[in-house]
This record gives C-alpha cells, sequence and structure tokens, in this order.
C-alpha cells in the first residue's frame, strides 16, 4: 500500500497538503506537478502549485551538482602515496587512523 | 578507522545510482590489477575518482583542509578494502559510500548531530525556512543556475544539508539515508522537505543568499 493511501485529495486543504508533501515527493513517480490526483488542488492552489514547481526545479539542478567541479591539492596523492608505500613495506603497520 | 555493519555493506543495487554512475574506460583493469597490488593502478584510479570524492568531501565539510584529509582517507580505506570490492554495484557508488560513511564518522567524532529529531521539529529560529503557504511571494523563474544552487546549499544548516546532498545530489534513497545518519526515514524525508524550503527561501532573495554565502566563505577559508 503506498504511503498516501490515506489522502483526500479532494478535501485537502494547504495545511495537510504540506504536511503530506515529504511523502509524496518521496513516492512520486515522475513529477508530482504532473500528479492528476493533484490537478484539481494545484487549480485551486496555484501557491501550493507554484511550492511544488520550485521543488522539482531545485531537485533537477541539484543533479548537476554531481557532477564534480573542485580538485584536490597535488600533495594529497604525495601523501597517500607515501602511506601506501610504507605499508606495504611494513603490512603490520596500522595507518587507519 | 574501521567501518563495519551496514556501513560497509554491498546492499541491493541502487538502479538510479547505477544510472549516474556508468563504467569508466580502464576502471575495470585498474581495480584489478589495484587488487593485485599494483601501484600504478592505485594511482590510476585515485586519479578518476578524486574530484568527484574530493567535491564530495567538500559539500559536506564546507572545509577545504578537512575535505583534503577525508579525501586522503577515502583513499586509503579504498585501497585496504578494494579486495571485498565484488562489483556488485558501480564501482564509484561503493567509493561513494565509503566515502560518506567515513565523513559522517568523522562528523560523528567531532560531536555533530547530524539529524536531531528536536532539530526537525524546532530548528534554530534563523535557519528554519519560513512557512510561507498562502503567501504571495515570487515563485523561482523556472530555473535555477548551477553556480547559484551550489551557493544556497552550502550555506545550508548541517542537517538540512547533509540530507539534500545525499537525496538529490548523490542520489541515495531514504531508506539508505536514514540508515547512514541513525535516523529514521521520515526523518530523512522531513530534513530534505526542510532543505528545499530552505533553498527556495535563498533563491528567491538574491541579497540573502550573498549575505550568508559571503558568512559561509570565510567559515571555508
Amino acid at each position: 500500500m503506498s504511503e498516501e493511501a490515506g489522502i483526500d485529495f479532494k478535501n485537502m486543504t494547504p495545511a495537510s497538503f504540506e504536511e503530506q508533501l515529504p511523502d509524496l515527493f518521496a513516492s512520486a513517480e515522475g513529477k508530482l506537478s504532473n500528479d492528476p490526483r493533484l490537478a484539481e488542488f494545484f487549480a485551486s492552489n496555484p501557491d501550493c502549485a507554484a511550492l511544488v514547481r520550485d521543488f522539482e526545479t531545485i531537485a533537477e539542478t541539484a543533479k548537476s551538482l554531481f557532477e564534480p567541479t573542485h580538485e584536490p591539492s597535488d600533495s594529497v596523492w604525495s601523501s597517500i602515496a607515501s602511506k601506501l608505500k610504507t605499508e606495504s613495506q611494513d603490512p603490520a603497520v596500522d595507518l587507519s587512523e | 578507522m574501521e567501518l563495519q555493519g551496514p556501513l560497509m555493506n554491498q546492499t541491493k543495487p541502487n538502479p538510479g545510482l547505477f544510472k549516474r554512475n556508468p563504467p569508466i574506460a580502464g576502471e575495470a583493469e585498474a581495480i584489478e590489477r589495484a587488487k593485485n597490488g599494483d601501484p600504478d593502478a592505485f594511482s590510476k584510479l585515485y586519479a578518476l575518482h578524486k574530484r568527484r570524492v574530493y567535491t564530495l568531501c567538500l559539500r559536506m565539510l564546507g572545509n577545504v583542509s578537512e575535505a583534503e584529509d577525508m579525501t586522503q582517507e577515502a583513499f586509503l580505506h579504498l585501497f585496504r578494502k578494494l579486495g571485498s570490492f565484488r562489483g556488485e554495484s558501480a564501482f564509484s557508488t561503493w567509493l561513494h559510500r565509503l566515502t560518506v560513511n567515513l565523513v559522517l564518522m568523522h562528523l560523528r567524532k567531532k560531536g555533530l548531530n547530524l539529524v536531531s529529531l528536536e532539530e526537525t521539529i524546532n530548528p534554530a529560529e534563523e535557519d528554519a525556512p519560513k512557512r510561507d503557504f498562502g503567501s504571495r511571494d515570487p515563485q523561482l523563474a523556472g530555473s535555477v543556475d548551477r553556480v547559484t544552487l551550489e551557493r544556497a546549499v552550502s550555506s545550508l544548516p548541517p542537517g538540512y544539508r547533509m540530507v539534500f546532498l545525499l537525496h538529490d545530489v548523490e542520489g541515495f534513497e531514504h531508506n539508505e539515508i536514514a540508515t547512514m545518519l541513525e535516523c529514521s526515514t521520515g526523518n530523512s524525508k522531513s530534513q530534505l522537505h526542510k532543505a528545499r524550503l530552505k533553498l527556495r527561501e535563498l533563491l528567491r532573495q538574491p541579497e540573502q543568499l550573498a549575505a550568508v554565502t559571503a558568512i559561509a566563505t570565510e567559515v571555508m577559508q
């Protein structure tokens, strides 16, 4: 049973919509703004519709942050290589701390 | 530092993460050679993944020095545990989960409560998103540029930022986040909702975003 099974989509208020929104987003298949069960509610509550569209815009843009934008300094690899060398020469050395 | 229990488990592969982490040319061969102790293969794996691991650490920690330390820790851990990688998930997914868990352990050692129920119910007033249903505030123009969003994310309170990064950027599911953060799934959803509300608030008010990111930049340096 879906988590939003108990929602009364016909008589929903903006307050109850906000309460359900985290679950609605989590269980949405596709865009929540296109969910036909919410079409009537969005038509009479444009601020709620705008909120959902904005959340979708934020989530969509967030995907582009997956691509890395920063690079560590060269000293990071130097340090890793040095520790790996020490470890390979003496496996008893615990470098984990 | 030893990762145990669910932290290192290879859970059911997440198709979303496979989709976002397609195999990289030369990676599989480098993994096999690295498993046999080939130092050049270690170097290759580092070169392939250093930017993504470091960017993840930097976003989670908000501090260059700590991010470099954790990047180093993540790769040392990776090289030691590489033998246990069985290819059931994408290598970068495995590496990201390992990195996230190391950073979370680091933050817990520092005493940072990542997602407290109390914070969710009663966040600090200045950090909490404003509840503005029914208001006529302008909505986002329909698009947000990546740089602006990155700045806004960096200014989020730690609990909100962590869940937003893990869910909306890294693509983890709420149940995975709940396991990593040791909170309930409902709490993860709630934190994400509040993070998005706060981001929306910041993105609609460029002057507020400029002010908070100036403070965040000072902290990072």
